[in-house]
């Protein structure tokens, strides 16, 4: 929490610096928002100078008529443009953001699971704030001044008017906008809070099952449920005052205008101005009146767009500055090396520990067994020589080289999982993934050893495109095979294997093993008995 | 929209009547929004108007011009707008957050009674969080009950204003509001539904890419294929993102449409009306484009309806299933505690011990789950309390059971809170001697706030070992006359082991309780009347072998 606060800016600044890389496209998107104006105004001038001329004649209307058509087809594609514009820049700032997060995620820089959600709800979150609200936002400043100006052009006490209600308007959103924003933040926590409480109630369902708490789980997302609907119910009370100020002065505005037009053209007014209207340039002034609320009124409606948007920062912003950027340097053994831990401890950002002081010494050449339960660390110290988990401290040697907190041994190890990826391409393609540079007999060579008895030209999808969970397993150990490195790590290589294909499963591992020092992290005890060494974590 | 969503249906039909008065004052308040601005836009330009050509007429005629009542008119309505907006979303979110906070748990509660088979398949993945999605989509959706009433009255002010200034200009506006709302649904339904649903696809297609890329992590590093990768996942992405590109864009096209209407609209509203006195011009004018504003609003609201009917179609899926009806069926009472397992000619009663070994895979937990109708029970493999465990009652069966699976699943809480779901009634005192028997209540001890310590998402501020006792002690704490292990002393080292089991035989000793374990380990088999090997055959046949037997006690 604390490091949480200390290593992420604040939301505003970090969206800001965010979208700053595309704020040329941000620009032209505010631009077209604030040009929406420019046809507003000619709308309510066509419309009011066509009713001013039909006084006289229906000839002299129509050219007023057809402006004031023309202008709200401008205004149409105009606004199409500003979406246009805006779904590029959001598109543009999300894939900058989101292509950081994939690949710090691929370099280990981020815990997985936060990093999987960041760059996908987290990020789809900026498609409202860069797409709705920060265009509005500078329009809702620009705008009203552009209306009032050509106001002002007609009617300069109209443009008092308008002006002068602005003031209260603007001073009153600003006192409710900054009472609810507190308020609803505390309720975004509060709905957070339930949503994952019932998120995880249901995941939980069968243990709550097995001790018989439906009932009693039911009752407690229900007052779970009715704290956040009196909580929102507050939030949204606060939240409507303010936009009732929005729609009381736009009103009022609207009304004032209409009596003062109305009262200066019968020439009533109880108090002398400068200006005599005509039905014209009145009717132009009162048309005119509500757009110079409209954007301050859209901006209020998109105003969640960026309480989201900031809620979901902490999660897409960089950790960079905590953890040093990995680079993996291409290594190579001559010969199998010896594998030597020393005192080793993986603790990860989070604070979990998930090897704490473990000694091993691993001759050259040997395969070594690491068992233990899911959550003991096999997976970790795998993990910690391809630079994937922080070696938080002691030393660990492979033959010569030394891993330190710096650095790893990836790009100079073969590996062979449960599910090893598949790319979309033959698998020849996949094999040699391994090592590009490799030339057919090596690659056909790596396949027969791995016992893959399939055309090599076959062609896979990214779902493994019909191959069966035992020739997944060998896909991945003929890319070990294929690989130049005598370090070879397997993840559970034999997990949900049944017994005919674990067995034959054996016999490519120890194929694979030969002349390499392997490490196997597993359940299995056909596996175990193929080792030199069994380690218990 | 057919009878497959008779549940939520009826359940958002109950939440209408509940909030039936609420609804009723958004209604009404969205109609007078409307029917306000409408009024106040076509009378202001009526004042206006009648206002210069009095004007132009001299004192006389400014005199005989009634211009209080309508500029005290126009201010009630600024006024009667404002008013009015508050009061529909004031009781309109009301309305929607009080449905909501029914049927979250409601919805709870439907899953907990659902088939085994659908509450397995939630209890992990993605379907989980979509639900949650879906449940607020739901609220936009009782949100927007007052929208067609808004857009109704509208309409109907627009047109009755213009109706002053002659049957022609009404018949127009009546024309162009039709064109727009149907304009707008056919465009949201040819153009706009479809880029949606590509949406959706793509980021299906880049959600599944990521995970099974960062699934294979290791893999990547080991090959040095990372940039491969960020390539791969981002090929995925640009999809995604010109999908959601051309979607804003196709949602785009209806405005734009309605912008064309509204040209043409006004300019024949106009064009109609001009052999009426130019006040009533003037209103025709102004009421038309206030009117196929709030015409246009309704389709604006209508196109996000797409997603909100998707997620009522997901939910309502999971609340029409069958509720399950097998523990309702049973006439016969249970009598007893009497586990028979046929196949291995097994008839036992607490304080009798039985160990299940077996290869992994050979079914060993489906075999208790199903024991614990924590599964659906196939063929006649047990029987309980004198019944065939088809036909004995869900909650009785459930009732005689205490268990601690392989995989514990902790909830989001405390310790406490934790070991509280087993007996909300146990004192501290209480969970400290489970504790204890399970060997972690130095560690609880250790940890700051200890019973109170708040562990994070499934428990993962503890090792697996550590959440495996706890599971162990929340167990422990229920009172049921059999308690069902799955591989109690996994990951432990020997002396650990030992003192586990040696608090498990405090605890059955106390409890009088019976013993169900699965166990590939020898100290905890060694403790068992009977051991029964389920590597022969599958579970529950024939050819169940029995291992070896020792003297009951």
């Amino acid at each position: 929490m604390t490091a949480d606060a200390l290593s992420t800016p604040p939301p505003g600044l970090w969206l800001k610096a965010a979208s700053r890389p595309y704020r040329r496209l941000m620009g032209l998107s505010a631009a077209l928002v604030v040009a929406d104006s420019i046809p507003a105004i000619g709308f309510a001038a066509g419309l009011g100078l066509a009713i001013g001329a039909l006084e006289r004649s229906v000839a002299e209307a129509l050219p007023w008529l057809v402006l004031a058509g023309a202008s709200l087809l401008a205004r149409g594609l105009l606004g199409q443009a500003a979406t246009l514009a805006s779904a590029k820049a959001a598109a543009a700032v999300k894939g900058e953001v989101r292509q950081g997060i994939v690949a710090d995620l691929f370099a280990g820089r981020r815990p997985a699971a936060a990093a999987l959600g960041a760059a996908t709800e987290a990020v789809e979150t900026l498609d409202g704030y860069v797409a709705r609200f920060a265009p509005v936002r500078m329009a809702a400043t620009i705008s009203p001044m552009l209306v009032i100006a050509a106001c002002a052009l007609a009617s300069p006490m109209v443009a008092g008017i308008l002006l002068l209600t602005l003031i209260p308007f603007a001073v009153g959103m600003a006192l409710a906008g900054g009472a609810a924003a507190a308020e609803s933040r505390r309720q975004f926590q509060a709905l957070n809070r339930l949503s994952g409480l019932f998120l995880d109630r249901i995941r939980a369902l069968p243990t709550l099952l097995s001790f018989q708490a439906e009932a009693r789980t039911t009752r407690e997302i229900a007052r779970a449920a009715d704290e956040l609907e009196n909580r929102t119910g507050r939030v949204l009370k606060v939240a409507f005052v303010s936009s009732a100020i929005l729609e009381f002065f736009s009103a009022l505005s609207v009304a004032l205008v209409a009596v003062y037009c109305g009262f200066n053209l019968l020439r009533i007014l109880p108090f002398p101005v400068p200006e005599t209207l005509d039905l014209g340039r009145a009717f132009f002034v009162l048309a005119l009146a509500p757009e110079v609320y409209a954007p301050m009124r859209r901006l209020a409606a998109g105003y969640h767009e960026k309480q989201a948007a900031e809620a979901a920062t902490p999660a897409m912003a960089s950790p960079e500055a905590v953890r040093p950027v990995i680079r993996p340097h291409a290594r190579k053994w001559s010969s199998a090396p010896d594998l030597d831990f020393r005192s080793v401890t993986i603790r990860y950002d989070d604070g979990t520990t998930a090897l704490a002081d473990f000694d091993l010494h691993v001759p050259a050449g040997s395969i070594v067994a690491l068992v233990g339960a899911s959550g003991s660390g096999k997976s970790s110290l795998l993990h910690l020589l391809l630079g994937l988990a922080p070696l938080s401290a002691g030393t660990v040697r492979i033959g010569a080289l030394n891993l330190t907190h710096l650095d790893s041994f990836a790009g100079a190890v073969g590996w062979a999982s449960q599910s090893p990826i598949v790319a979309p391409g033959t698998l020849f393609d996949n094999i040699a993934l391994a090592r590009p540079a490799a030339t057919a007999t090596e690659v056909q060579t790596a396949a027969a050893q791995a016992g893959l008895h399939l055309g090599l030209e076959r062609i896979l999808d990214e779902r493994g495109g019909g191959l069966s969970g035992g020739e997944r397993r060998r896909l991945g150990l003929a890319r070990a095979m294929l690989s130049p490195s005598p370090l070879l790590l397997l993840d559970e290589p034999t997990a949900n294997l049944d017994l005919a294909a674990e067995i034959a499963m054996l016999a490519v591992i120890r194929t694979a093993a030969k002349g390499r020092t392997t490490l196997i992290a597993t359940h299995s005890e056909a596996v175990i008995a193929l080792a030199d060494h069994v380690v218990r974590l | 929209m057919n009878s497959k969503n008779r549940t939520l249906r009826s359940l958002i039909g109950d939440q209408r009547r509940t909030q039936r008065a609420r609804l009723r004052l958004a209604a009404l308040a969205a109609a007078l929004v409307s029917g306000a601005s409408v009024m106040l836009l076509g009378l202001s330009g009526w004042f206006i108007t009648g206002a210069a050509l009095a004007g132009a007429g001299g004192l006389a005629v400014v005199q005989g011009f009634n211009y209080l009542l309508p500029a005290a008119t126009i201010r009630m309505l600024a006024i009667v707008r404002t008013g009015s907006r508050y009061a529909e979303r004031v009781s309109s979110h009301a309305a929607a957050l009080k449905a909501l906070a029914q049927l979250r748990p409601l919805l709870f509660a439907r899953l907990a009674a659902a088939p085994l088979r659908r509450t397995f398949s939630l209890s992990s993945g993605e379907a989980s969080a979509r639900m949650i999605q879906d449940v607020d989509a739901v609220q936009t959706l009782f949100v927007r009950l007052s929208g067609p009433w808004g857009a109704g009255a509208g309409t109907v002010a627009a047109v009755g204003l213009t109706l002053l200034a002659g049957p022609l200009p009404a018949l127009v506006l009546a024309g162009g509001i039709a064109v727009t709302a149907v304009g707008g649904l056919l465009i949201g339904r040819i153009v706009v539904d479809p880029a949606g649903r590509r949406v959706q696809i793509a980021m299906g297609l880049f959600k599944d890419r990521l995970s099974a890329l960062q699934a294979a992590a290791p893999e990547l590093r080991a090959y040095g294929l990372e940039t491969w990768a960020a390539d791969q996942v981002g090929t995925t992405a640009r999809t995604l993102d010109r999908r959601k590109r051309d979607d804003a864009v196709a949602g785009g096209w209806i405005p734009v449409f309605q912008a064309m209407v509204l040209a043409v609209t006004v300019t024949g509203v106009i064009m109609a009306s001009v052999t009426a006195p130019l006040p009533l011009v003037a209103l025709a004018a102004l009421a038309s484009v206030t009117g196929l504003e709030a015409a246009a609003a309704l389709t604006a609201g209508l196109r996000q309806n797409g997603a909100a009917q998707e997620a009522l179609q997901r939910l309502g899926e999971v609340l029409d299933d069958t509720v399950t009806t097998a523990g309702h069926r049973s006439a016969r009472a249970m009598i007893g505690d009497a586990v028979g397992l046929r196949s291995a000619g097994l008839d036992m009663a607490p304080p009798f011990r039985l160990g299940i070994v077996g290869p992994s895979g050979s079914g060993k937990t489906r075999l208790i789950e199903t024991l614990m109708s924590l599964r659906p029970a196939d063929d006649d493999v047990f029987s309980l309390g004198g019944l065939p465990l088809a036909l004995a009652d869900q909650h009785e069966v459930r009732a005689r059971f205490a268990y601690a699976s392989q995989d514990v699943r902790l909830l989001a809480g405390s310790i406490a809170d934790n070991l509280r779901l087993a007996d909300p009634k146990a004192t501290d005192a209480d969970l400290w001697g489970a504790l204890q028997d399970a060997c972690l209540a130095d560690r609880v001890r250790a940890l700051s706030g200890g019973l109170d310590a708040v562990l994070g998402e499934n428990g993962d501020r503890l090792s697996g070992g550590e959440r495996r006792r706890l599971g162990l002690a929340r167990a422990y704490l229920r009172d049921a006359p059999w308690l069902v292990l799955d591989e109690p002393t996994e990951g432990l080292d020997r002396e650990t082991e030992g003192r586990v089991l040696d608090g498990m035989v405090r605890r059955l000793l106390l409890r009088r309780q019976g013993l169900i374990m699965v166990s590939h380990r020898a100290a905890p088999t060694a403790l068992c009347d009977r051991v029964i090997d389920l590597s022969v055959g599958a579970a529950g046949e024939a050819a169940v072998e029995v291992l070896g037997v020792r003297v009951a006690a």
